[in-house]
């Protein structure tokens, strides 16, 4: 652990698990159709700004239609991926035992295939979010984001890197669960590599097919337009996606974790790593709402299975629960955390170098809570 | 030894034959399917084409605790032969949940009639919450407790409470035919207010001269209360010679099967159960045993841990990731049993898709792995 975050031992980690626990099992009791009624007004609203969308690209003519149809196709894209793929793909809906809210039958529209962005974002990155080594998501291995990461000079141009992967993200975040490196360390044959790309090409195929052949060929002689609203929408979807992952792992304050530290990991711990490894954006409904509820990306780690329209009112908990452990809750509108990973993306495009780690705590050094925590 | 056939070679499938499906892959990977689901729903609920589906038309005061649904099915609805029963979804707290229910009445007519069952979370969420106008989902009829054809001549219908519910679609399926004239119905109630469709089994009495109405009430000044056997053999002497359709509570359920088994005429028994075989759930210490619906293996789950850590031990690997919780890597169809999930604290009772890693068996299970 870097040392900002005051350390807690094993005794400390496990009261603090206790009174997350009990933040987690306050919102489950109470999940039912208010959630529903959620997620369905959301999906109400992308079909329909789908459809808008599409409509006013196709049949309009004039710029004005251009403007509003691309804008909407972009509305629907951003909620079917953030606050309807990502969340149901978690897993946040699947105790509605509702078919088209199943974690494992939802496919979104993006060319990574639903089954193997779910393996490597659900498990890899959830489970050992921002550890060196072992979350592939830290920097999607093409920038460097701590002083951790092992310098090279194909990082000097990542402020570039970064704009181009921004653009092409869904690309990015596909190619990326392939693990194509592993190709080369040998960890996988080409054979594994060849089995993981085929469902990728089939769908991406597919997607590319859906944008940029079918629904251009199909308004005629707005063909071009249609093209480029539909390419605009996927190019807008994928920055916003970027802006809010990278705001959500990286800025300034987002700590990394050695490997070590996952040997025997205890839930505190790995709340405690959850809670210091992410941060925050700041804003109103909207730019929840557009974020997936990814604006409470410290809320989504802790309890990435609870419905994410939940969030705001759990941070509101979860915020009193740090300030009295003395523990940093990393949360900045959007602008500022942008800023934030900008000024990290430059730095680290240098060879900088890590802090020395800290001595080990101990029980008296370790902060204690100002009140006692509530018992579970 | 004889000689292996020569393998033939795989032909492609034929196009034509294909297509309706091709058309809905295509659709489905254009997101085409769910803006149709979409707008077919706004348009009425019964086109959903993810499921049959009905509509609630109206609701029915039968006696003080049982309320018939008389419903409307959507297209895709293939009908029902009397005596068949239907699957209902209905979401209660967000939860899709699922009950069997008799159709009630003949083909023609759908209706399902629900006993309110005291601390039962369909049946009472049914009488509290299911208007008329609602839709819910259903299963297709199915089930084999129909009458056969040619239709026997003097069918025998020993019911009780609840459990008058398919005898009623046969009684309605039988005067249509104009076939009741040697049938009857030995029906037991608590009270004569707590008889199902009593005027209308009575309008059927007075019309049908040939059909016998027995109803045994609890409450009845004369004789030992339900299907004693003394008393049964008294009313119907010719019972083991008849064609005989049973539906009721397990107790009387048994009690007539030992009656019609001591006669030599099972044979004659058709049967209906309203109650699933509960598992026995048992303390969560206890060895559970799992059978492995893909393999058919049968594994035993002993010591400590999940069910995921217990599987492995048992030599059985199913997929996982994160061990705890989050990745739902290891999420798998539980076919049957009881199991309990440590993180959200929920009791899991029915067939549905559990977290191995964090669940543990309450009972002997089924995976479907
Ligand atoms: C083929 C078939 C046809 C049927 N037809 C009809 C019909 O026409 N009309 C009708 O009214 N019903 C019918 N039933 C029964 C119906 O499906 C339901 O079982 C009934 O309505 C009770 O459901 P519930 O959800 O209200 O009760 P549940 O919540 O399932 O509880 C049922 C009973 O079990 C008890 N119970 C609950 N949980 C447990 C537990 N873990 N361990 C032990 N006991 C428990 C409850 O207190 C209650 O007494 C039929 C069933 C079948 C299988
Ligand atoms: S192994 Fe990740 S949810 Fe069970």
């Amino acid at each position: 652990m870097t040392p900002s975050s005051p350390r807690l031992n094993e005794l400390q980690l496990a009261a603090l698990a206790r009174e997350l626990d009990a933040i987690e099992a306050e919102a489950r009791a109470d999940l039912g159709e208010a959630d529903l009624a959620h997620i369905r007004r959301v999906m109400r609203v992308a079909f329909v700004a789908e459809v808008a969308g599409r409509g006013l690209l196709a049949f309009g003519v004039d710029p004005l239609s251009f403007v509003l149809g691309t804008g909407a196709l972009t509305l629907s894209k951003i909620l079917e991926n953030m606050e309807i793929g990502h969340n149901v793909m978690h897993g946040q809906y699947d105790w509605s035992r509702d078919p088209e809210l199943d974690s494992r039958a939802y496919e979104w529209d993006i060319v990574s295939p639903s089954a193997s962005w779910r393996h490597a974002h659900n498990f890899e990155h959830h489970t050992y979010t921002n550890v060196l080594g072992r979350d592939r998501d830290l920097g999607y291995n093409l920038v460097r984001v701590s002083a951790e990461q092992p310098w090279n000079p194909g990082y000097l141009v990542q402020p570039l890197t970064a704009l181009g992967l921004g653009l092409f993200f869904e690309w990015g975040v596909a190619l990326h669960d392939l693990r194509l490196e592993e190709l080369r360390s040998g960890e996988s044959s080409p054979r594994e590599v060849w089995a993981r790309a085929r469902p990728f090409l089939r769908k991406a195929g597919w997607q590319l097919g859906k944008d940029y052949v079918f629904f251009p060929l199909l308004a005629g002689p707005n063909a071009p337009r249609v093209l480029l609203g539909n390419h605009l929408a996927n190019l807008g979807r994928n920055l916003w996606a970027f802006a809010v992952i990278f705001c959500g792992h990286f800025p300034e304050g987002a700590e990394v974790f050695p490997e070590a530290d996952l040997e025997d990991e205890s839930r505190g711990h790995w709340y405690l790593r959850q809670l210091t490894g992410s941060a925050n954006i700041e804003g109103g409904r909207a730019m929840h709402l557009l974020s997936g509820h990814l604006s409470h990306q410290i809320e989504h780690h802790l309890f990435p299975t609870v419905p994410a329209w939940r969030y705001p009112e759990m941070a509101r908990k979860v915020r009193e629960v740090c300030a009295r452990w003395g523990l940093p809750y990393n949360t900045a509108p959007l602008g500022t955390q942008l800023r934030s990973v900008a000024r990290k993306l430059l730095r680290h495009a240098l060879p900088t170098r890590p802090r020395r780690p800290e001595p080990e705590p101990t029980a008296a050094e370790a902060p204690t809570p100002a009140r006692p925590p509530i018992a579970a | 030894m004889t000689s292996p056939l020569p393998r033939l070679p795989r032909l492609p499938p034929l196009p034509w034959l294909s297509a309706r499906d091709r058309l809905a892959d295509a659709a489905r990977r254009l997101f085409l399917d769910r803006q149709a689901r979409f707008w077919l729903r706004a348009l009425d609920p019964l086109l959903d084409p993810s499921g049959l589906r009905a509509r609630v038309r109206r609701v029915v005061e039968e006696t003080a605790d049982v309320r018939t649904f008389v419903l409307e099915p959507g297209p895709g609805w293939r009908g029902h032969r009397a005596g068949q029963h239907t699957t209902i979804e209905v979401p209660i707290d967000g939860v899709l949940t699922r009950r069997c229910y008799s159709i009630s009445r003949a083909p023609g007519a759908l209706a399902i009639t629900v006993k309110r069952v005291p601390g039962g979370r369909v049946s009472g969420w049914l009488h509290d919450h299911l208007h008329a106008g609602a839709v819910i989902g259903l299963s297709p009829a199915a089930g084999d407790f129909v009458l056969p054809e040619p239709l026997p001549p003097r069918p025998l219908f020993l019911t009780a409470g609840s459990g008058i519910t398919p005898a009623l679609a046969m009684l309605e399926e039988l005067a249509r035919r104009d076939a009741l004239g040697g049938a009857t119905l030995v029906h037991h109630a608590r009270s004569r207010e707590d008889v199902i469709a009593r005027g209308w089994l009575e309008g059927l009495a007075r019309e049908h001269a040939g059909f016998r109405l027995v109803p045994l009430l609890d409450d009845a000044p004369d004789g030992p209360p339900g299907f004693e056997p003394q008393r049964f053999r008294a009313l119907v002497p010719d019972f083991a010679e008849r064609a005989t359709f049973l539906c009721g509570p397990p107790g009387l359920m048994t009690r007539v099967e030992a009656l019609y088994a001591s006669a030599g005429a099972s044979g004659r028994l058709r049967r209906e159960r309203f109650v699933a075989a509960r598992p026995a759930v048992s303390a969560p210490s206890a060895a559970a045993r799992v059978r492995l619906a893909r393999s058919g293996q049968t594994v035993t789950l002993e010591g400590p841990g999940s069910l995921l850590e217990q599987l492995e031990r048992a030599g059985v690997r199913p997929e996982h990731g994160c061990r705890m919780g989050i990745c739902l890597s290891c999420r798998c169809e539980k076919l049957a049993g009881v199991t309990r999930d440590h993180d959200t604290g929920a009791t899991s009772e029915e067939p549905e898709p559990i977290r191995l890693c964090v669940s543990t068996a309450c009972s002997d299970l089924e995976l479907d792995l």
